[in-house]
């Protein structure tokens, strides 16, 4: 409730000790959307409990204020006018601070005519309409709540400035993104505090289908980013036995569709969800024993259901293949595939990869995640993971326990050190600790901003997050990660030594050294702090865009040169984490390679793109370049993305992005591609991101000799 | 370091006897389930309306040379990786030192496929002969017929050589399949009726589909390609005639 209004409400009488106050037909429209008469006394009292004024100033301040409104024509008195006039009046007097304590949070009538008309572009996941408005209204209050009040001064001018970027500062109230298991719904049930009704555990699979779709619009609700679920083809496989394979099939398109099509809740956004999928049995899930329906043992290891979970996730591709009913590619859930060591000892593995690469060249949805080794991990996001840990695979026993959080993401400005450095090693890398440190700061502040709100418990905003169905916390705070993000590793190589990530090894060693730099002072930092702080490739879909312009204002002209896009459009951009220059015609093999020598510095995810454009190359092809990828590179991740052009006339969708449908020729059509790690229409991209669409490379174009000479003859690798 | 991207450089611009017009690193596309290199050569005696290669048909001299010796010094680093290369053009076999050229691909253990459009039967009988080929993607434009051919092509007196070509691919133990460019205008389902019994018995079939871009006949850009259902029931009615068949919409 605002001050406002709690001034309206205690005021029950017009006639009150205004006596000088001649004008009684000044009426005041509070912001309870009701008329009130004029009362010097509540900014008094305001300004009594808001800041640590004294009486006897604040009394000085009213009358001096109540002067200039009488001696004033103002004819509709609003609160928010008051409280502009009261600040001023604290200016005039040299009370800064409490100026900062009595801010008004808000936004001018025009913005909000302006937002409600126009559709926002920060985030291609919010469609247009009065859900999204009320979203973005609401994000942009808790955006500088959180400016003024969860951050320091230091931090937030940080921000502001574009030294760092502080993520979903909108949703400062929620952690990052979540990751968790089914195990928990299928053993709880859906047993929310604050619920009007409690289910018990499911006893049919679409039941418990239903509770995970529920259980993740819930979780939406309190996390600002991605859903993840592990293994769902695995944990689903007890409640599928005996069911006919149409039956399996049913479930799996009733899945997809759900999760697809759930963009009713929070500002018409989809919730971003995230399948983790796997064909094997996983080594740490293989001896546990399995729960299946009404939350009971079954009897049986998960190792027992390997045909079920491989006919279910069969037929979650069959559904990806299809599309939806125009054959659009399905933006959620992420189908996120683990290709392991014991993949490849896994019966009939070539022939579900050939059939999952067969569904990444027609519909791109396929993410092929790579565990090498001994690695096991969950992912979720555009490519966040969590690696587990000894201690995480002894939870695997119980896996309903295997809940990861991400609390916050800060992501660093790169080429802005490059700017300041000024070709100096020296410099470069303490102002890259400098700029660290200070991120590491802003996680701290966020730590404790969200420790304040958990410690409410079940009456407080994050009920949900503190329900103690298994002993502890759903969220389990002592297990979360921090994320440390970077933007425009080959902008600031560019800026450093003149020449991008993918034209010299000189560039590139320079590189691995920032982020060897990066993943060594987080480390340090982990230590100092005694919370995660891990690297992690931010998507940056309006960040990379951010970065640009703020450099563009604060460096130029040497940004000029250096920020991609297209300048005269605005439609610029920096180059994406650690990824090689977009635009550049790179081999896709060098691609895989070279971004893959980054990825295991950066432990909590990566991925590299290939963009497919037109092209749809035979499945077998694919299957062959992620079976190497897998075997001769480090990479972490890749996805293939094609592009669709969707009519919305005749309702076909046909491949490349094309200004007329190719079926009817109408130019009523929506473009579709990736944008950074998921499927959305490219009319609502961002300018940046629109750029940079502009520049991306298709591998399927004839490599002249021309093009051959901007390349790398250098010999990266 | 210098010094090699110097050398690199020479070879790049060093112009040899034999013409490459186009050099693509690595595709996805161009052998099934292999990952490729493809090499494209000068020159062709089709001018089928819907081909997109239109600088290298008709203007040839217009593309600057690629080295042979870049080609190979490049695809050394992807040895591993890369499993063969693509020969394609134009019409590779109009090259009269196709047959040194490839030898020269293959000392260096490189599995090589050749696109052919079966008008140069001597040469592909001797490329096979040899064992210089890996696998052969040979173009079917039009039912085997004069008048069809000549529609598709441009092109009359060739069906012999084409179906000598197919008679010959049929008999050999080397990986191959036959493409057919399904065109509106040129190629429907009656002409599909025509051409199936006449490759009856053949390994792997791939139709695909016509795409309006960058056509050597420029009013076919305006033209729009079959929709898929159509394609797909392409698909169905070549069922039986061929071991494999694959449809790219």
């Amino acid at each position: 409730m605002s001050l406002e209004s709690r001034m309206a409400k205690k005021t029950t009488h017009l006639k009150n000790d205004f006596q000088e106050s001649t004008d009684l037909a000044l009426f005041v429209r509070t912001s309870n959307e009701d008329m009130d008469g004029w009362n010097r006394q509540k900014i008094v009292a305001a300004l009594v409990r808001e800041t640590y004024l004294d009486v006897e100033t604040a009394e000085r301040i009213s009358k001096e204020v109540e002067d200039v409104i009488m001696s004033s024509k103002i004819g509709v008195l609003t609160s928010p006018l008051i409280r502009e006039l009261v600040d001023a009046k604290l200016i005039e007097y040299g009370l800064e601070k409490a100026r900062k304590m009595h801010t008004r949070l808000g936004m001018p009538l025009y913005d909000v005519d302006q937002l409600i008309l126009r559709p926002n572009r920060e985030n291609a996941n919010v469609p247009h309409g009065p859900e999204a408005t009320n979203l973005t209204l609401a994000e942009s209050i808790k955006k500088e709540y959180a400016l003024l009040s969860v951050f320091s001064q230091e931090v937030g001018d940080a921000h502001m400035r574009g030294d760092i970027h502080l993520h979903d500062l909108g949703f400062c109230d929620r952690p990052y993104c979540s990751g968790q298991s089914l195990e928990y719904v299928k053993k709880f049930g859906l047993h929310l505090p604050n619920a009007a009704s409690v289910a018990q555990p499911a006893k049919h699979a679409e039941v418990l289908l239903a509770h995970m779709v529920k259980f993740s619009a819930t979780l939406q609700g309190h996390f600002a980013g991605a859903i993840g679920w592990d293994a769902v083809n695995l944990f689903f496989a007890p409640y599928l036995r005996g069911l006919s394979d149409r039956e399996i099939h049913q479930l799996a398109q009733m899945m997809i569709f759900e999760f697809s099509q759930q963009a009713v809740a929070r500002g018409g956004q989809a919730i971003f969800s995230d399948i983790n999928l796997y064909w094997e049995i996983p080594k740490h899930f293989a001896d546990v024993p399995a729960i299946g329906p009404g939350g009971k043992y079954t009897g049986l290891t998960y190792a027992d259901y390997t045909e079920e979970a491989q006919k279910f996730v069969w037929s979650l591709f069959e559904v990806y293949l299809d599309g939806d009913a125009s054959g659009r590619p399905f933006f959620f859930p992420k189908p996120l595939v683990h290709i392991t060591e014991k993949f490849f000892q896994t019966p009939r593995h070539q022939e579900f990869l050939d059939f999952i690469c067969k569904v990444a060249s027609e519909k791109g949805n396929t993410y092929f995640v790579f565990d090498r080794g001994d690695t096991a991990k969950i992912s979720q996001c555009c490519r966040l993971s969590f690696k587990l840990e000894a201690s995480d695979l002894a939870d695997a026993s119980q896996p309903w326990k295997m809940r990861y959080t991400a609390l916050q993401n800060v992501t660093v400005n790169l080429p802005r050190i490059g700017y300041l450095a000024k070709g100096d090693d020296t410099t470069l890398f303490s102002k890259l600790t400098d700029v660290m440190e200070l991120a590491a700061r802003a996680h701290l502040h966020k730590r404790v901003f969200i420790e304040k709100l958990l410690a409410l418990g079940e009456l407080g905003p994050l009920s949900i997050l503190s329900m103690k169905h298994d002993g502890s916390s759903y969220l389990r705070l002592n297990k979360a990660s921090y994320l440390m993000g970077m933007v425009g590793l080959n902008e600031l190589v560019q800026i450093h030594c003149g020449e991008e990530l993918h034209q010299s090894n000189k560039a590139l060693k320079l590189g691995l050294r920032i982020i060897s730099h990066m993943k060594i002072v987080s480390e340090k930092l982990s230590k100092k702090h005694h919370l995660k702080f891990v690297l992690e490739q931010t998507p940056a879909e309006s960040t990379a865009y951010r970065f640009a312009k703020l450099d563009l204002r604060y460096h130029s002209p040497a940004s000029g040169a250096v920020v991609k896009g297209d300048l005269s459009k605005g439609e610029v951009y920096y180059t994406n984490s650690t990824l090689l220059n977009v635009g550049a015609p790179i081999n896709p093999i060098e691609r895989v390679k070279t971004e893959g020598l980054f990825h295991p510095l950066i432990t909590a995810g990566s991925i590299s793109h290939i963009w497919l454009g037109e092209a749809k190359p035979p499945a077998e092809s694919l299957a062959n370049f992620v079976t190497k990828t897998f075997h001769q590179t480090q990479n972490d991740q890749v996805a293939f993305s094609p592009e669709f052009t969707s009519c919305n006339d005749c309702n076909k969708t046909s491949r490349g992005l094309k200004d007329n449908c190719s079926y009817c020729g109408s130019d009523n059509v929506d473009g579709i591609t990736r944008i950074t790690g998921y499927f959305t229409k490219t009319s609502i991209w961002n300018k940046g991101k629109k750029g940079e669409l502009t520049d991306r490379h298709r591998n399927a174009e004839l490599f002249t000799q021309k093009m051959n000479k901007v390349r790398n003859l250098k010999e990266v690798i | 370091m210098n010094a090699l991207i110097k050398k690199d450089e020479r070879l790049l611009h060093k112009v040899e006897s034999f013409p490459i017009k186009g050099f693509l690193e690595t595709s996805l596309l161009d052998w099934c389930g292999k990952l490729s290199a493809v090499l494209f050569l000068p020159g062709c005696n089709f001018r089928c309306p819907y081909c997109h290669n239109t600088e290298l048909v008709l203007q040839p001299h217009k593309l600057p040379d690629v080295s042979m010796d870049y080609v190979l010094r490049r695809l050394r680093k992807f040895k591993g990786w890369i499993d063969g290369i693509v020969v394609t053009g134009g019409e590779p076999t109009l090259q009269p030192a196709l047959p040194s050229f490839i030898r020269r691909i293959k000392k260096k253990n490189w599995l090589v496929k050749l696109d052919t459009n079966g008008s140069n039967i001597d040469m592909l009988k001797q490329l096979i002969d040899e064992q210089l080929l890996d696998c052969v993607a040979l173009d079917i434009k039009a039912p085997l017929n004069e008048v069809d051919y000549y529609r598709a092509t441009g092109r009359c007196f060739i069906i012999e050589s084409i179906k000598e070509c197919l008679e010959l691919l049929k008999s050999s133990n080397i990986d191959y399949e036959l493409r057919t460019t399904v065109c509106p205008g040129l190629i429907d389902k009656k002409k599909l009726k025509q051409l199936l019994p006449q490759i009856k018995g053949a390994k792997r079939l791939v139709l695909q589909n016509f795409r309006p871009s960058q056509t050597i006949d420029s009013r076919l850009q305006h033209l729009m390609p079959y929709p898929k259902e159509y394609m797909q029931e392409l698909g169905q009615m070549s069922e039986g005639y061929v071991n494999e068949l694959r449809v790219v919409e």
